[in-house]
């Protein structure tokens, strides 16, 4: 674990534009396997990591963990559809002299070398993504192109995306050519034994009630593909847990936290809630 | 506990869903759940789980709102134990009707108790039903519910020696729960007291109690002799035979008739040799196709539970048409941000600004009609190794579900299919039109599909083609399915056909027709491309996945 003096050093040398995106308290992580070691290892030689893994499983919290045990600062992009190349390398404002170019978070991690982390990818649109392409290879490069500017990547900037496989595979889906460039760490829900050590820490709950909740969302993630299309995520439970630890009874904790957002079906609502009652 | 919310029965199939759900999560298996009609009005109807199928009663009698729900949960948490933890079935032998009765509900005792360690709030469905008191007439009924009730509900107090007696066995063998054969041994060592107690048995009428519980006709193996005079057996298994082979369904054999086809048209064939269409070349025959049972296009369904139900999302997601923002419009409801700064900043630069700075959503729909044609030459007979069925069985799955998402989709769609028996007799099946429903009828004919003789691509090719550019569609899609290179008895060369097919789809595009072919060829590459083009054509190396690659490229195709 890097000294506080050290700490402090790196962050007086970052420039301060980037000083708010360094995370100053440990992020929980409960390791699942050598992923740590993994992206250790990944980070040291700047390779583009994908983390894959369904919703709420801990890859967020992964990457900002990452950042903080790495001593980077992380930029976080949440992608949606309707995301242009502009909204990630910037593009020009108008002020009252003429026009003034304001970078993008992309550019803002790739000049003074943050980690960039593009929550759920494939959210975007193809030809969005297509500008990472120069980053990713051994160039690592930015071209401004509205800007005629080539940005060189700072030696300490990584690029880490996440990526949800099961999530409408078909209609969206990385280009062959973006997915060929990143290394992956495959992440799932942990075991169930682990599973509620996360919970129990995060909602500050005891372990035997974690552990009912991780037996539940057991049931949720039995109706993966009947009915539902992904089961509670380790987030949900946490949030379940939270409620239960500020007095909520079980069956009314898991109703809002889990058995009403997770689905609209009312048949799926009733196997679950009757599945919840047999747990206790 | 819900409220009972309408005072009227509780049909199987408006809870069917909740219950298979809820089976699937409780177990993660996912038994085929189907509705028992009611008999004789006075004959109670019990659940039943024998061969395969799990049946439970159409709706249960005096019971109504929320607690004919809690009743269909509670039976089919029962019926799901037993699956769970049940082991191969009983052999009858030289027990006694009584005996089998004891038997069964030791078994039936058994398996709760397994369930409830793993899930104990299953008490709560189950406890309800248990009313038995430790009052009233000694009858073999009363004490085998009194018996019933002492193994499952630790609060129950009953004097009666032989209910004591039965309880304390059960739960000295605590241990040994895992092993089904203590059901049979402590069954009819009760069975054998019962007797000598000299308490009458009426085996006709006796009914299973309490009424969440199963007729243990899944339990039982009562051997080919026995089956034949039993009544109880023997309308389980006719109820298996109508289920099996689905009433409805005529399943007639292939019949001679359909053996006549029609001609309905000679097609030109492209002879690359001398350069030039030989004309009328080709007859083109249409037979009737023939029917199979509508219920093996439903189980193909019912296998791929994962697989359907990506295929609705999707078809949830394509039908609603997400709306497309276009940006840079002349007119539209907002402005368009970065048109307007570049607007800007041509204008300061003395340069012309472009005025198209709105952007507006717009929502696209779908209009497209599709044929699928199916490739079923004698090939298609071919076991597919790691599948363990033909060819032809994974292309019928892949249509099936295909058929399936288009009719969610409501694009108009034909399926149709073609082999050939020299140019005089091209084959040509009808399996559901563009305008026709997919009904049974159309499920009867995909069902029906036989694999024979040969595959001569073009003349297939160009009726399909002829029947789908008679839609009036935007965009019209020939989906092609085939699994070898387009051959014939009467065609030695094999560049021949192949030539051909390519000149078909030539002419199909002057149509503004999108023709795709999927091969399942591992080395089809050089033909099919050579046929339908680079990018048209899409290798399905493990052909066993077809029925899955199938539906999902076609919302690639048309997304």
């Amino acid at each position: 674990m890097p000294a506080p003096s050290r700490n402090a050093a790196k962050r007086e040398q970052c420039t301060m534009d980037l000083r708010d995106y360094f995370i100053d308290q440990e992020p929980y992580y409960r390791p699942l396997a050598d992923e740590i070691a993994l992206f250790e290892a990944a980070y040291a030689n700047r390779m583009p990591i994908m983390l894959k893994g369904p919703t709420g499983c801990g890859k967020t919290r992964f990457v900002e963990h990452m950042a903080w045990r790495l001593n980077r600062p992380i930029v976080t992009v949440a992608c949606h559809e309707d995301m242009t190349a502009a909204d990630l390398v910037g593009r020009y404002l108008l002020d009252p002299q003429g026009t003034v170019w304001h970078d993008g978070p992309l550019t803002l991690a790739v000049r003074h070398g943050a980690i960039c982390y593009l929550d759920e990818i494939v959210e975007a649109r193809q030809d969005t993504t297509v500008v990472i392409h120069p980053l990713t290879d051994d160039r690592r490069i930015l071209p401004l192109e509205k800007k005629g500017e080539l940005v060189h990547a700072h030696s300490d900037f990584q690029l880490v995306i996440s990526y949800n496989p099961g999530y409408q595979s078909v209609l969206k889906d990385l280009k062959e050519s973006t997915k060929q460039r990143f290394g992956a760490i495959d992440f799932r829900y942990p075991a169930p034994a682990v599973e509620a050590e996360i919970i129990a820490h995060e909602a500050s709950i005891d372990r035997p009630l974690a552990q009912r909740l991780v037996a539940i969302a057991e049931h949720s993630r039995n109706l993966r593909g009947h009915g539902l299309d992904e089961g509670a995520s380790t987030r949900m439970l946490i949030q379940a847990g939270r409620l239960m630890a500020r007095g909520i009874p079980l069956e009314a904790a898991c109703q809002v936290a889990l058995v009403l957002p997770i689905t609209d079906d009312e048949d799926i609502r009733g196997a679950l809630t009757a599945a919840i009652a047999c747990c206790s | 506990m819900s409220v009972p919310s309408r005072l009227d029965a509780v049909a199987f199939a408006t809870v069917e869903r909740r219950l298979k759900a809820f089976v699937i999560a409780l177990w993660r298996r996912s038994p085929p759940l189907r509705a028992r009609p009611h008999g004789a009005p006075d004959q109670p109807l019990r659940a039943n789980f024998d061969g395969g199928l799990v049946r439970l009663p159409e709706s249960f009698r005096g019971y109504s709102g929320g607690a004919a729900i809690e009743l269909f949960f509670a039976t089919v948490a029962h019926v799901a134990a037993h699956l769970q933890f049940g082991s191969s079935r009983f052999a009858v032998g030289g027990l006694k009707p009584l005996q089998v009765a004891l038997v069964s509900l030791v078994e039936d005792a058994r398996v709760e108790q397994l369930a409830l360690q793993v899930y104990p709030g299953l008490r709560r469905y189950w406890l309800p039903h248990h009313v038995a008191t430790a009052t009233g007439a000694v009858t073999a009924p009363a004490l085998l519910a009194r018996l019933a009730r002492a193994l499952i509900d630790p609060d129950y107090r009953d004097d009666n020696g032989w209910v004591s007696k039965g309880r304390t066995m059960f739960f000295a063998e605590r241990e040994r729960w895992h092993d089904a054969s203590i059901s049979r041994t402590i069954g009819s060592l009760l069975g054998n007291d019962l007797g000598q107690m000299r308490v009458q048995f009426n085996a006709k009428s006796y009914v299973v109690e309490p009424v969440y519980r199963d007729d243990n006709m899944g339990l039982w193996d009562f051997g080919e002799a026995a089956a034949a005079d039993d009544g109880t057996v023997l309308e389980a298994v006719r109820l298996n035979q109508t289920e099996g082979g689905a009433s409805a369904d005529r399943a007639a054999p292939v019949r001679a008739e359909a053996e006549v086809g029609v001609p309905v048209a000679r097609y030109p064939e492209w002879d690359f040799l001398i350069g030039r269409d030989r004309a009328e070349w080709t007859t083109l025959v249409e037979y009737g196709a023939s029917e199979g049972p509508a219920s093996r296009i439903d189980a193909i369904l019912e296998r791929h539970p994962v697989l359907v139900h990506r295929i609705t999302t999707l078809i949830r997601s394509a039908k609603v048409s997400r709306p497309l923002r276009l940006r840079r419009q002349p007119e539209g409801d907002r402005l368009d941000l970065e048109a307007c700064i570049s607007a800007t900043m041509d204008h300061r630069a003395g340069h012309t600004p472009d005025f198209k700075v709105y952007a507006k959503l717009e929502r696209r729909y779908r209009d497209l009609a599709v044929l699928l044609l199916l490739d079923v030459s004698q090939s298609t007979n071919d076991i597919v190794r790691g599948a363990g069925s033909s060819v032809l069985e994974l292309e019928r799955e892949a249509a099936a579900l295909l058929a399936h998402a288009m009719a969610g989709l409501g694009d108009p769609f034909a399926i149709h299919a073609f082999c050939s028996d020299t140019r005089a007799d091209v084959r040509y099946f009808r399996v559901k039109d563009f305008g026709a429903p997919y009904d049974a009828a159309a499920r009867r004919h995909l069902a029906g599909l036989t694999g024979r003789y040969s595959t001569r691509m073009g003349a297939a090719l160009r009726h399909a083609g002829r029947e789908l550019a008679a839609q009036r569609s935007h965009r019209r899609l020939l989906l092609m399915v085939s699994d070898g290179e387009p051959s014939d008895v009467d065609v030695a060369d094999r560049r021949y056909l192949v030539e051909d097919a390519r000149h078909a789809i030539l002419a199909m595009a002057h149509f503004g027709i999108d023709v795709f072919c999927v091969g399942l060829d591992a080395d089809g590459d050089s033909y099919l491309t050579r046929i339908f083009g680079r990018r048209n054509v899409l290798q399905v190396d493990r052909v066993e996945r077809l029925p899955e690659k199938l539906p999902m490229l076609y919302f690639r195709l048309t997304g």
